[in-house]
């Protein structure tokens, strides 16, 4: 049992190193859907993400982020009585322009967390194949978020400049 | 020393921070005419024989609760993005009041204040950037649709800048006030992209202006007068080409008695780094012309995108 116990937490360990690994190289690759969910409250935007992973916690904790990402860099399209909205970020350039900037911004637990929320009761599950595709729906608060950016000098501001 | 050093350190920094900005252009939002004349609130007057109607913007606003809640959403979002409206309610009052006390004004010896037609016709609510609004409700059996549209007009080059329209998701149970509010929320962030876009040009490729030039009946020259074998007016358009951005500039009228100048794109700040507007630059177009013609030169701004020079006199 003592031989049993240390390989087991040893296991777990590693496990966890690997999800963690997995998240990080998911988060590279950007790989998620942006729908909208509807007319948020105002100052937010209400949009569906659907995220892949093999694991489909992995899947689930990369909705948040994906989320942000997509309001900064995509935009989303309209339709189901839905404007259809262009990225906060007009320079295709600026995720490497401000890579440290958003290394940071999008780090585990970093400040992207403090402008999502998602929606309670809103995850779907679809497996594909080996994979899992996730959907939750959350809430951005795309105005704080803008003024983020705005501040950290990623986006001019409207009244930038007069 | 270390002090005076900081001091002018912090001088310095001032300096730029005070004169490195360009003008900020107002905007306004107002109804629009289709939609004034829809709702019924046109005045008309008669301009020597024809009947001319025009939006009366005040009843507008006196009688339609829904117009007001539109306003002041848009003014509401504009101010969050760092952007505060000129309001048009306040600016009519504000009008009414100052003409009403310039009415009632009169020196100690009983003289009234001069005012020549032309103050009495600009005496209207303006704006550099006007942003129109209209919407309309259409029914289809119980089912209520409202369509939106939003513009964003230069009052001087006339062009469209930014605009959004749409239509909403059919409804049995939303009041128009609802539906506008959600119209307005869902489009303001695309209009303000496009708002974006122009200040971005602007920056980038100057203010977009317009010019005018004129003659004075007894200046006894016109444009087509020589200078040193060159006439006026291409002595002028040499100096456009040399003081506006990248020479750009559209000529859209040239003819003895007066030049048309638009699409002028003029810097956004002098050489000494102080803001520049239409008014800065026709001034310097005004001494070139007096050096070459010797005769004096009227300027008249027309707001900060629109000027008019009048040669030989003041």
């Amino acid at each position: 049992m003592k031989k049993i116990l240390p390989l087991l937490v040893l296991l777990m360990v590693s496990g966890l190193s690997f999800a963690g690994k997995r998240a990080d190289r998911l988060t590279n690759e950007w790989r998620y859907e942006l729908e909208c969910a509807g007319n948020g409250a105002q100052g937010t935007y209400l949009v569906k993400v659907w995220s892949y992973s093999k694991n489909s916690r992995v899947a689930y904790e990369q909705c948040s982020k994906n989320a942000v990402h997509g309001i900064i860099f995509k935009g989303y399209a309209g339709g189901n009585g839905c404007t259809p909205q262009r990225p906060l970020c007009s320079n295709p350039g600026a995720e490497q322009e401000y890579a440290d900037f958003f290394k940071r911004f999008f780090a585990d637990g970093g400040e992207y967390m403090k402008y999502v929320q998602v929606k309670a009761a809103s995850r779907q599950d679809v497996k594909i194949k080996s994979e899992h595709k996730v959907g939750v729906v959350v809430s951005v608060a795309k105005d704080q978020l803008r003024k983020a950016l705005e501040q950290a000098g990623v986006i001019r501001g409207l009244s930038t400049g007069f | 020393m270390k002090r005076i050093l900081s001091l002018m350190f912090c001088a310095v920094l001032m300096a730029t921070a005070a004169f490195g900005q360009a003008k900020k252009p107002t905007i306004m939002v107002v109804p629009s005419e289709a939609w004034c004349n829809q709702n019924g609130y046109m005045m008309s007057y008669d301009d020597m024989g024809t009947t001319l109607k025009l939006p009366d913007y005040r009843a507008a606003l006196q009688n339609d609760m829904d117009l007001k809640l539109a306003i002041a959403k848009i003014n509401d979002l504009m101010t969050d993005r760092g952007f505060p409206l000129k309001d048009l309610e306040a600016t009519l009052q504000s009008i009414q009041r100052q003409q009403a006390e310039e009415n009632m004004m009169s020196s100690k010896s009983g003289a009234s204040m001069q005012e020549n037609p032309i103050d009495r016709l600009r005496r209207v609510a303006k704006a550099d950037i006007i942003i129109e609004l209209s919407w309309d409700v259409k029914y289809q059996g119980p089912k209520a649709t409202l369509t939106y549209i939003m513009r964003g007009l230069d009052s001087y080059s006339n062009k469209q800048i930014a605009g959004s329209s749409g239509a909403s998701t059919p409804t049995m149970s939303a009041q128009v006030v609802v539906l506008l509010e959600e119209a307005v929320l869902a489009n303001i962030d695309e209009f303000n992209n496009k708002l974006m876009a122009h200040f971005e040009d602007m920056f980038a490729n100057g203010r977009e202006v317009a010019l005018d030039l004129r003659v004075w009946d007894d200046a006894g020259i016109d444009f087509e007068e020589e200078y040193n074998g060159e006439e006026l007016s291409l002595l002028i358009d040499d100096w456009m080409a040399e003081n506006t951005i990248q020479g750009r500039f559209s000529k859209l009228d040239g003819t003895e008695t007066r030049i048309a100048y638009e699409q002028v794109r003029i810097p956004l700040n002098k050489p000494n780094g102080t803001a520049m507007d239409t008014e800065a630059f026709a001034r310097q177009l005004s001494k070139y012309l007096k050096t070459v013609t010797s005769l004096p030169v009227k300027v008249v701004p027309r707001g900060l995108g629109s000027c008019m020079l009048i040669i030989g006199g003041k």
